[in-house]
């Protein structure tokens, strides 16, 4: 009952004492946080699409305007366009999007709605799985930036990807792999069939003519089978064998050709027995479970991709007369001069023209250590600023330069294998190695007792034996739980930063924009020495829109109209400088705007603006906690953690939020240096930690801890030094995202474990010729299946209870509203 | 025998059929997005005169 008073009625946001706004929706008053939430939920209304309300089963994403439509104007410019739209015909245009926030089937259809609702749009295909969706359009009629601010006034954040994300790979992969599942599938019923014939016509004494008919037809299905389905296994065998490995494929592979020659040789002679029907089930059951795993990697690669993808691929252009123009990276030319903001990455090689800064070049050499650039210093495309904003001169662009950001981190999100799974690869090396000396082994030896049986026994110990099982134990079972994760809005960056999930023991929490929310409101402006309010607000504004740190955005954000500031520099956890003219302008903590004087304990939580004379102002922001605040750190308590805030912010403030959370210990104040300080200390303590923050300030302190989580909003700086990302926003995504860690764990033990056991019974047996080649195609496959489903597992009790209860809540609410 | 000469031509010829009709579902997209098209039918909106595919 609650929930729909208390909550925001299009984005689920709790209210704000006094700030709620009203609106009449399908004849219904409803609350709403703020204006931007009543004009998305008008909106729909006007376009007769409010029956998303009754279909959604998790509450809307909050639009927010103004940043959003300067990027979707960007859009206009045909040289951008270029890289994203694919012409089908004169006037037909097509483009993938990738929209960041399908959350459920209301989603979908409002997105198909709305879209098909403009004129101009001919076909709209939305796929929720993959969050993307495929628009065809008219030129004349309307432009990509037209759909793109509908999608963002709708509150769905839209990006278009590349023009060849429209040819992706993964498509013909996935469709090829289905085509060979199925004509395997047909092979081996039919081979069955004509293999269930001659085992009952030797029983009834079939006439030697229809046995060898039933034989050769058998053959001729088997044909496609082999040649065509069992392509992928002949094709690694030969891939792995060539870079001198012992790849899961290769035993496979030798199986299928030595059966099937046999088998022909069989045929030939009209003696012996056949195998075709065990090798099409073979190769079946073996396609079967490689494609389950395809299935779960394409689904965890749609959303990593989309990640590293969601970086945009833009510049701000300082023109001649000063002002910034937001062009692609695409569009610069060398001698261009552009401008970078604190956290941002920087777009093309060049040389620093502002005094100095620092960056990040981790992305690059692999080290993550900043580095101090002076001016004339080269600056290198892809890394990332620590601290700014600064001024550049471009001399190398696109392909030229050394690399680009967004191709590193797509790089470094997928390169980089996991731990377990290296080691799982080297165990698999051994492991065929061992089976296919057994299988030498066993013809030597049946050579000397029974030659006839020499070829069959060895044959079984390769098809029984099953590397598949541990090649597959371990990617199977990360790559579903990655999978799952994503869905649940965490992003995992570093595929080890799972296991070492499992064994943290103590959090550590920041506090701005971590455990409150990222946007905070102005609540009083007091100004010294009768200075105009709006003009100090005008003069913070200008300082503030350099930098990204949360408090920093809600100044800038206050004031249209901004001056020219130079010189800016940011001082990480103190606040920022610059001059206008000759006046030195200050804006931070109390003791950084004003270092001389001491300033009353009622501005300690004030953010200052001061200039050489004095103070001009003192801005009172109000902060919020995040919503499910106390749910996320209660779940982490009942998994047995500690649970720490470490915060730079006034200690009162601290301390209320600490009380009211529970927390086992907090501090306030600290510097990054001092947060890297405290962690450390617990580190030597015997304690893993795990970080949790949101943009640039705590980005050291993410980096020094053993996992790292960054908070979606925060800058790209975050994406880059953290583990994972919460796109979810979400608190309680951490305690879920470490039991499924866990149950990962286990499961990758469990299938570890069961494949030891399976190939230590079936091997010897196979050896010593106790088993027949079709019960061997069935035992192994029936075990490389039984590992993708055991790793199939993860995420699936839990999702069924989990995904309910928005249901539930959205059913409630309809029920109410009825 | 006679039934055998008929009836195994006749099935093998059902399986190509039926591998043929599968790979053009596959190449048309039939089986890229297997969720989506579940949730179409709560669409329940009275303009159907879709401009979908």
């Amino acid at each position: 009952m609650n929930t729909s008073v208390l909550a925001c009625w299009h984005c689920g946001e709790p209210l704000q004492a006094g700030a709620a706004v009203h609106a009449h929706i399908a004849g219904e008053s409803r609350t709403l946080c703020c204006h931007g939430c009543r004009a998305a939920a008008e909106w729909i209304e006007q376009l007769g699409l409010a029956d998303y309300y009754r279909l959604r089963t998790q509450p809307g994403e909050k639009p927010n305007g103004a940043s959003d439509s300067s990027d979707c104007d960007a859009w206009l410019r045909p040289e951008l366009a270029r890289h994203v739209v694919r012409k089908l015909d004169a006037n037909q245009r097509e483009v993938l999007l990738l929209i960041s926030a399908i959350r459920c089937a209301g989603c979908v259809w409002l997105i198909e709605r709305s879209l098909t609702a403009l004129r101009g749009v001919t076909s709209v295909r939305v796929n929720a799985a993959s969050r993307r969706a495929r628009v065809v359009w008219r030129e004349d009629e309307v432009s990509l930036a037209q759909l793109l601010q509908l999608l963002a006034r709708v509150g769905f954040r839209a990006l278009p990807l590349d023009a060849q994300g429209l040819d992706d790979a993964r498509h013909s992969e996935s469709r090829d792999a289905l085509k060979r599942l199925v004509v395997a599938g047909f092979g081996m019923m039919q081979a069955m069939m004509y293999a269930t014939a001659v085992y009952l016509g030797s029983v009834d004494s079939l006439d030697p003519s229809s046995q060898a008919l039933l034989r050769w037809l058998q053959f001729l299905v088997a044909i496609p089978v082999v040649f065509y389905s069992a392509q992928p296994f002949f094709r690694g065998a030969r891939n792995s064998l060539r870079a001198r490995q012992l790849g899961m494929d290769v035993p496979i592979a030798f199986a299928i050709a030595a059966v099937f020659a046999a088998s022909i040789i069989d045929t030939l002679s009209g003696r012996g027995e056949v195998y075709f029907d065990s090798i099409s089930m073979f190769v079946f059951l073996l396609l079967g479970s490689r494609y389950l795993e395809l299935r779960a990697r394409h689904r965890a690669s749609d959303l990593t991709d989309a990640l590293a993808r969601l970086t945009p691929p833009f510049a701000d252009r300082r023109l001649e007369d000063g002002q910034l123009e937001r062009v692609s990276i695409h569009e610069l030319h060398s001698g261009d001069c552009v401008h970078i903001a604190e956290g941002g990455i920087v777009p093309a090689d060049g040389e620093l023209l502002s005094a100095r800064c620092r960056v990040d070049e981790a992305l690059l050499s692999g080290e993550s250590s900043t580095a101090g650039k002076q001016r004339g210093d080269r600056l290198i495309a892809g890394s990332i600023l620590e601290d700014g904003p600064v001024q550049l001169r471009v001399e190398r662009v696109g392909a030229d330069t050394t690399l680009s950001a967004i191709a590193s981190l797509v790089e470094r999100a997928q390169a980089e294998r996991p731990r377990l799974a290296r080691a799982s690869e080297r165990a698999t090396a051994r492991f065929v190695a061992r089976v296919l000396a057994v299988a030498a082994i066993t013809i030597v030896g049946w050579c000397s007792v029974d030659p006839a049986r020499a070829f069959p026994a060895a044959v079984a110990v390769l098809v029984v034996s099953c590397p598949c099982a541990f090649a597959l134990a371990v990617t199977a079972a990360m790559t579903r739980a990655l999978a799952t994760l994503a869905h649940r809005g965490v992003l995992v960056v570093r595929p080890d930063a799972l296991e070492a999930l499992t064994e943290v023991t103590h959090v550590v929490f920041d506090k701005t924009g971590t455990l409150t929310q990222s946007s905070l409101t102005l609540a009083d402006i007091e100004t010294f020495d009768g200075f105009d309010r709006d003009e100090a607000l005008q003069l913070a504004a200008s300082l503030a829109r350099h930098s990204r740190h949360p408090l920093a955005r809600v100044l800038a954000a206050q004031s249209v109209t901004t001056l020219g500031v130079c010189d800016v520099v940011a001082h990480p956890g103190l606040g920022i400088s610059g001059s206008l003219g000759t006046r030195n302008l200050r804006l931070g903590r109390g003791d950084f705007a004003l270092p001389l004087r001491r300033l009353s304990s009622h501005y300690a939580d004030a953010i200052v603006l001061a200039d050489d004379a004095g103070p001009i102002a003192a801005f009172h922001l109000r902060e919020q906690l995040r919503a499910d605040a106390s749910a996320g750190l209660d779940a982490l308590r009942q998994q047995g953690l500690r649970t720490f805030i470490a915060s730079g912010d006034a200690h009162t403030k601290v301390a209320t939020i600490g009380a009211r959370l529970g927390v086992d210990e907090w501090r306030a104040r600290l510097l990054p240096a001092h947060k890297l300080a405290w962690l450390s200390e617990l580190r030597a303590g015997g304690a893993r930690v795990l970080a949790v923050g949101d943009g640039v300030n705590d980005a050291p302190v993410l980096a020094g801890a053993d996992v790292s989580i960054a908070m979606a909003e925060g800058a790209e700086l975050a994406h880059a030094s953290s583990d994972i990302v919460l796109v979810s926003g979400r608190l309680t995504s951490i305690a879920v995202a470490r039991e499924i860690a866990q149950r990962t764990l286990a499961v990758v033990q469990q299938n570890q474990r069961w494949a030891l056991i399976y190939n230590f019974t079936a091997v010897p047996l196979a050896a010593l010729g106790f088993v027949p080649p079709w019960l061997a195609a069935i035992g192994m496959s029936l075990s490389s299946l039984g590992v993708v489903l055991n790793a199939l597992r993860i995420g699936r009790s839990d999702a069924a209870s989990r995904v309910n209860k928005p249901a539930a809540r959205a059913l409630t609410r309809h029920a109410e509203s009825v | 025998m006679n039934a055998l000469t008929f009836l195994i031509p006749l099935a093998l010829l059902i399986v190509v059929g039926a591998i043929a009709l599968f790979f053009w579902a596959v190449d048309h997209g039939q089986f890229e997005d297997m969720e989506t098209p579940g949730l179409l039918p709560l669409d329940d909106s009275p303009d159907k005169q879709g401009k979908r595919e």
